[in-house]
């Protein structure tokens, strides 16, 4: 008798390994000499910079990513291990230490890739580019790899206002000149360091060519509320890397590759194909940065009918046609493409009508509890996994209010996982497993309470 | 008979172990209250409106159990003891309340403080992280929203004499928090480490007149004792994160060693230089808070458009004032402490350690957690430094 072979329980899409594969061009190209290869950023990710560097002639790599990437062959634990030895707090973000660590290591080799580096290696850079988005590491780490590289550091500041500051008549327009002047800054240090001068046509090539592939993800997204969920979650962090990070070097070649996803994620709509292998028993959404080490996780939770629908980290937002003929400068062009005012944000996300509410909600108690959980409702998710990360304050510090609203305005409640992006050590996943079993019948039960309430899902 | 107030160090200490205690006499009497976080909020303006600011501080002697349900362990415990003490309704006298962008949760602190504690004024500062002449620019932007929304919240306009008189004094207390600090070059100092920290609390718990007042009681006081602290083998600077609690240097000068300089945010950081009086005052006052507060959460460098970069130049022009410190003072060492999961502080120590070895300052760094009970493993620490400095 044949013996049946269970197929795995993620139903991983086809389109997503070309676009993952995107991901090893960063690092190709590392080796030679440093006459033969381009120079080389070392960037957080923030989506500012990277278009300017491209169209500059600059090469950009992302420790962040490569962290991630090192986790997931599990080679980053000798990273960190090095950069707790070189004196770096252990508390900080795990994907700073692995690259403090590597980096260390890179000194110690001469300034070479060292060679149990997966994926090729970042080669050493000429340029630290850090960020003032989303997280304070992104402040300081770049400039704490000073021991190891003379490499100068430039970290773009940009805005970021209170809610009821961003509803404010001037601070729009204000913030956009604040981010034109910075970025020009930038722009002016580049040509000094690479005694060029900046190629204002092909930034806007670099800088225009993400929106396409911004819309398809957005559409692809868009797909996703169907049921059953036709792509888990894992396929999008998968996927996420070559529009991220890849998007402004071959807009082109990144465009085609989420066009195929969007047509095989559509296939599986209309066919009413999900992305797990298994009867969808749950819908849910994780918050949070997914532990990189450890995905296979997913693939258990799946196993019991946990489809991961949506996400709440590298979500793309709701693309929008601006008029930008009417600006000259193309620095401006170029943040008014990206840089959105909260009104109008809300009035598309949310409609005329929730809108309004949001607003008076926000300049009377500076904040409002319907944000955030769009997607939740949208997508009629029966359960969020919060991943709350030990090395990371940015990605964790408001989900227990999250999870406080989710459960309060939604009924929809909440599995708190702690764990880490890159940190082996402080993530359980046979605990996790645990955890989520039990948390089946808070799920059956707030599903209850929802039908009772005469919520639609 | 009205009991004879306290004066000098005996009122510093009284109003270290209640600090709210005037605040709620004053506010009883009509003033209005605004807590602020943190030194980056623009004190002078609240002084020239004639409200009292009052420094939001956690309490590291009481548990945190409210402020869990918002912020997770993993998040800095001071800021998370602040949001419980505001939780549990031990800052329900205040009428308002200023945060910034020190760190992310420091700015998320802002909206959650409102969401849960709701008090009834609050305005957000976001505070640039950088030294580029465009941020200069957002900060100035940024006082002049803080002006309107204050000026909104007391219901009058700050003239331009009050909020000169309102810089003049806050310059003249930091003038007298300097002059407090040379009390502590001589050897044996002539005021310890746990009395400055008591000082420096009181005073940002007072209005600015009452606090320069208790510093010249304070100054004249133990320019004249004769019961200061003893001549000890070590004498120390201390640098880090937030020490809002006698704790950690108590437990250091029960050693053989005096803390006679700091660089924290309770202790020089806010007084060390002055607002310069400029044409217009908001001019001074946004250079001065974005530039002149040495604290690690704003990115600083030699020159930002310099495209060649030498590291040892870099940190030189980032920490030589830690070197005229331990110079003018006499520190024969340096001990280094943060909070458990303060990021800004924690990337900085690598680069301050590199500059202390590379002028032959001995050095340590302690991690804490914000909790008295954890003092005990670092006391062991600090012995092992002090035999090693000799």
């Amino acid at each position: 008798m044949t013996q049946q072979t269970r197929p795995r329980a993620l139903n991983r899409l086809k389109s997503m390994y070309a676009l993952r594969a995107e991901v090893d061009k960063m690092y190709e190209g590392g080796g030679g000499s440093e006459e033969e290869r381009k120079p080389v950023a070392w960037v957080m990710l923030e989506g500012w910079a990277n278009p300017i560097l491209n169209a500059m002639g600059i090469r950009t790599v992302y420790p962040e990513n490569y962290s991630s990437v090192c986790a997931a062959q599990g080679l980053a634990t000798p990273f960190m291990e090095r950069a707790d030895a070189e004196g770096w707090p252990s508390h900080l973000c795990g994907y700073a230490r692995t690259c403090v660590g590597y980096s260390s290591r890179m000194v110690e080799l001469g300034g070479e890739i060292p060679p149990e580096a997966p994926a090729g290696g970042m080669a050493r850079p000429i340029l630290l580019v850090g960020s003032g988005e989303v997280c304070d590491a992104r402040f300081k780490w770049f400039q704490s790899l000073g021991r190891f590289f003379d490499a100068p550091v430039w970290t773009i500041e940009s805005p970021s206002p209170s809610l009821r500051e961003r509803l404010q008549e001037d601070a729009y327009e204000r913030n956009v000149q604040f981010l034109v002047d910075e970025l020009k800054a930038f722009v002016a240090f580049l040509e000094k360091l690479m005694g060029k001068k900046m190629d204002w046509d092909q930034l806007e090539h670099t800088g225009g060519g993400t929106t396409e592939i911004n819309r398809l993800r957005w559409e692809i997204n868009e797909l996703r509320k169907a049921r059953p969920g036709p792509m888990h979650t894992r396929d999008f962090w998968s996927a996420m890397s070559a529009a991220l990070y890849r998007g402004a070097a071959d807009p082109e070649g990144i465009t085609q590759g989420h066009r195929l996803m969007y047509d095989e994620v559509k296939e599986r709509v209309d066919r009413g194909i999900a992305g797990i292998n298994r009867p969808e028993k749950y819908r849910l959404s994780f918050e949070g940065l997914p532990p990189w080490h450890s995905l296979g996780f997913l693939e258990q939770l799946a196993d019991r009918g946990w489809n991961f629908v949506i996400e709440s980290a590298y979500r793309p937002g709701r693309p929008v046609s601006i008029d930008l003929s009417k600006y000259d400068d193309p620095m401006e062009r170029y943040v008014r493409r990206r840089y959105r005012s909260l009104d109008e944000s809300l009035e598309e996300d949310y409609g005329p009508e929730e809108a309004e509410i949001i607003r008076k909600e926000i300049l009377r108690d500076g904040t409002s509890r319907r944000l955030g959980l769009r997607h939740i409702r949208e997508y009629q998710v029966d359960g969020v996994v919060l991943h709350i990360l030990l090395s990371c304050r940015a990605a964790s510090s408001g989900l227990n209010l999250l999870q406080q609203r989710m459960l309060d305005t939604l009924k929809v409640p909440a599995l708190v996982i702690e764990g880490d992006i890159i940190d082996t050590s402080l993530f359980n996943p046979a605990e996790a497993l645990r955890k989520a079993e039990a948390f089946e019948e808070t799920m059956d039960h707030y599903r209850q309470v929802r039908k009772e309430l005469g919520m639609p899902w | 008979m009205a009991a004879e107030q306290s004066k000098g160090l005996a009122r510093a200490r009284e109003v270290y172990l209640d600090r709210s205690r005037r605040a709620k006499e004053l506010r009883a009497e009509g003033k209005k209250v605004v807590g602020y976080l943190c030194i980056y909020p623009v004190l002078e303006m609240v002084t020239a409106l004639d409200l009292m600011p009052y420094r939001l501080f956690g309490d590291m002697r009481e548990p945190i159990t409210e402020a869990d349900s918002y912020l997770p362990t993993v998040v800095c415990p001071f800021l998370r003891s602040c949001l419980d003490l505001g939780l549990k309704d031990r800052y329900d006298f205040l009428d308002g309340i200023i945060t910034c962008h020190i760190c992310d949760v420091g700015a998320s602190l802002g909206g959650l403080w409102d969401y849960a504690v709701q008090t009834p004024f609050s305005h957000h500062l976001d505070t640039p992280h950088t030294l580029h002449e465009t941020s200069l620019k957002q900060e100035k932007a940024m006082v002049v929203g803080l002006k309107e929304a204050l000026e909104g919240f007391a219901g009058r306009t700050i003239s331009a004499p009050a909020l000169r008189n309102a810089i003049t004094l806050h310059n003249q207390q930091r003038a007298l928090v300097r002059e407090m600090y040379d009390l502590r070059k001589p050897d044996p100092p002539l005021i310890s480490g746990v009395e400055t920290v008591r000082v420096i609390k009181a005073i940002q718990s007072l209005p600015v007149q009452e606090g320069n007042q208790l510093l010249r009681e304070v100054i004249s006081e133990a320019r004249e004792r004769r019961d200061g602290p003893r001549k000890k083998s070590a004498r120390l600077l201390l640098w880090g994160s937030i020490l809002d609690d006698t704790a950690l240097v108590e437990m250091i000068e029960s050693l053989d060693a005096n803390v006679v300089m700091d660089d924290t945010c309770v202790g020089s950081r806010g007084f060390f230089s002055d607002v310069e009086l400029t044409e217009d005052p908001l001019d001074g006052l946004a250079r001065y808070y974005l530039t002149e507060i040495r604290c690690p959460r704003t990115f600083r460098s030699r020159d930002y458009m310099e495209a060649r970069k030498d590291y040892m130049k870099d940190l030189e022009s980032r920490f030589s004032y830690l070197h005229d410190y331990a110079r003018d003072w006499n520190a024969g060492g340096v001990i280094l402490e943060s909070v458990r999961y303060c990021d800004t502080h924690g990337y900085e120590v690598p680069g301050v350690e590199d500059y202390l070895d590379s002028v032959g300052l001995p050095r340590t760094y302690l991690e804490h957690d914000y909790t008295e009970g954890a003092l005990a493993p670092l006391r062991t620490r600090v012995q092992g430094f002090l035999e090693i400095i000799g």
